[in-house]
């Protein structure tokens, strides 16, 4: 059998990439996956993604922070043992600064630890099928087809607004999303 | 059978009579009170609510003046129902007038030795620079509204006499859309700017000036933050009650309830931010006279159990119900939060009046007469409003080419 050509529609118009998402679901040609140098909602309605779990994680940082900023605030209190200005040695009051401060910043850790584990990045393999435009201006569509569609693909896309770039590289793994 | 437009108008004509039951049902209560054994009570009551609800309309209208300085293009339908509360700018100014009358029931400093600060707390000064303050912001506020309705309506037939007045007068003093939009931003900025100084003035007179020996320089700030966050609130059940009211011509969509919660869910976290800001600050210092007003508002009987709801009411509940993104498309679930916010926020008036009026109470000095009266501005509130929303019915319309 043949080897798949890989292909890529390059929308410079989040609708247009949107129709072409909506309009490939009448054809057999499976979509691998969507670059966007933005975050869309209409194209994760139109891909049907669920709403995304990272928001759990950016919690659970917050929730982790706020404790652990408390807790180390107290700790080294306890370790100085320094009574000043007649203040007690664990007063909660000015803690909550520290405990905010440290919300803050694991919220972030959660987040950005969030997206990692679930985006499975850093990634390595499939490098080739990437457009950097994709980091810019453009939405990229991947799909594949036989070689004897690819004419028709191309034309779709075309048909659909947008540009198309063929992978004339051969793939050894194909990490299909 | 009835047809659907002569329903609306009966339904209009019963909303309208309970809200003048809700103004006669207040007004009863104040005589009443005024009559009784301890007429301060009922100036003290007048005092709380004329601060609340005019805080309410302050802060509801800024909502307006923010999205047109912010260029927001989501908020069209929201910031008419923002303008709407600019019809209790006249009710808010007769209000503040009516306390000359109170006045000896309102001031404890008047009996006070005030150690050099009659210079500013005295009575004529006190109730000239407010009065001339409130006539600014007021009058920054009806000039911008004068502006604004003429992009909203302008171009429309008008509707009813005031209509055909506005109509008249703008075609005599709006000819350039730039010069008028380049003016419409000049008064909004303008009563952004009047409603910080003159929140701050009135919390400094009004509020803070009654425990005569205390003070904070961020009160002021700490007042206009929590009108704001007030405003949003009453803009929220404004428009959840119109949303949930059927014929009402009033429909929101999901995305512009979440957007206004949000704003209202940050606003929480800003309020609570300035209390904390003074709080911490007064907790470092420890200097006597200052954490006072403190200890007796939230370490002493019968204020500290009020302390404690004020801030579950006023924030924890709402910031941690509001953390969930759903809750805030829901009309009624928000009409709920936005009422305990209120809620909270007259207690906490309360709370910061109440000690310096009733300094040896031995049970928090609520009775009926205080929720009657709140009640009857409750109901002015809402005539205003409502009678807003019926002469300019076309202020909450979708705009041609706005984003939804």
């Amino acid at each position: 059998m043949p080897a798949e050509k890989y292909m890529l529609g390059l929308f410079i118009n989040e609708d247009q990439a949107v129709e072409a998402v909506q309009g490939l679901r009448e054809f057999s040609w499976p979509l691998h996956k969507v670059h966007s140098p933005i975050p869309s909602h209409k194209l994760s309605d139109a891909l049907g993604l669920k709403k995304s779990p990272v928001g759990l994680f950016t919690l659970g940082g917050g929730i982790i922070g706020f404790f652990t900023g408390f807790l180390l605030a107290i700790y080294t209190a306890l370790q100085w043992n320094l009574i000043v200005s007649g203040k007690p040695i664990v007063a909660l009051i000015p803690f909550f600064i520290v405990g905010f401060e440290f919300t803050i910043l694991f919220a972030v850790f959660g987040n950005v630890i969030g997206m990692l584990v679930l985006s499975r990045l850093p990634r390595f393999n499939n490098l080739e099928l990437y457009d950097p435009r994709c980091s810019g201006e453009h939405i990229g569509i991947l799909t594949s087809c036989l070689p004897e569609h690819q004419n028709q693909l191309a034309e779709f896309f075309t048909q659909k607004g947008g540009e198309v770039r063929v992978f004339e590289t051969p793939v050894s793994d194909t990490d299909h999303e | 059978m009835k047809h659907p437009f002569q329903i609306r108008i009966m339904n209009k004509k019963i909303v309208r009579n309970i809200f003048i039951l809700l103004i006669a049902i207040g007004l009863g209560a104040f005589f009443l009170a005024l009559l009784g054994p301890d007429p301060a009570r009922a100036w003290q009551a007048f005092l709380l609510n004329f601060l609340i609800w005019s805080g309410v309309a302050q802060g509801a209208f800024l909502f307006s003046t923010v999205m047109h300085t912010t260029g927001a293009r989501w908020s069209y339908k929201v910031s008419g129902l923002a303008e709407s509360f600019a019809a209790f700018f006249p009710i808010s100014f007769i209000l503040f007038l009516l306390l000359v009358i109170g006045r000896d029931h309102i001031f404890p400093w008047l009996h006070y030795d005030l150690h050099g600060k009659e210079v500013w707390l005295n009575l004529p000064f006190l109730f000239t620079r407010d009065a001339l303050a409130l006539l600014i912001l007021y009058g920054l506020g009806l000039a911008y509204l004068y502006h604004t309705l003429w992009f909203k309506l302008g171009s429309l037939p008008p509707r009813g006499k005031i209509q055909a007045l506005l109509a008249r007068s703008w075609g005599r003093t709006m000819k350039d859309e730039r010069k008028s939009r380049r003016r419409t931003s000049v008064f909004s900025i303008l009563y952004m700017t009047a409603f910080a100084l003159v929140l701050s003035l009135l919390g400094y007179d009004l509020v803070m000036s009654m425990d005569s020996h205390w003070y904070s320089t961020l009160f002021g700030a700490y007042t206009f933050v929590k009108a704001f966050y007030i405003g949003l609130g009453g803009i929220i059940i404004l428009a959840a009650l119109l949303h949930m009211a059927p014929n009402s011509g009033v429909k929101l969509l999901p995305a512009e309830f979440i957007d206004t919660g949000k704003l209202f869910f940050a606003f929480c976290l800003v309020w609570a931010d300035f209390f904390y800001v003074q709080f911490v600050v007064i907790w470092y210092g420890n200097i006597p006279e200052v954490t006072s007003y403190i200890i007796q508002r939230t370490m002493t009987p019968p204020w500290q159990t009020l302390a404690w709801i004020v801030f579950i009411s006023g924030f924890i509940a709402p910031f941690l119900i509001l953390l969930n993104r759903n809750i805030k498309a829901r009309p009624t679930a928000m009409l709920v939060v936005c009422t305990g916010v209120f809620i909270g926020i007259w207690l906490e008036h309360l709370l910061l009046l109440g000690p310096a009026y009733h300094p040896d109470a031995a049970a928090l000095p609520l009775r009926l007469s205080d929720g009657l009266i709140s009640l009857g501005f409750l109901g002015l509130m809402m005539f205003a409003v409502t009678s807003f929303l019926s002469t300019f019915p076309d202020i909450t319309r979708n705009k041609p080419g706005e984003v939804q």
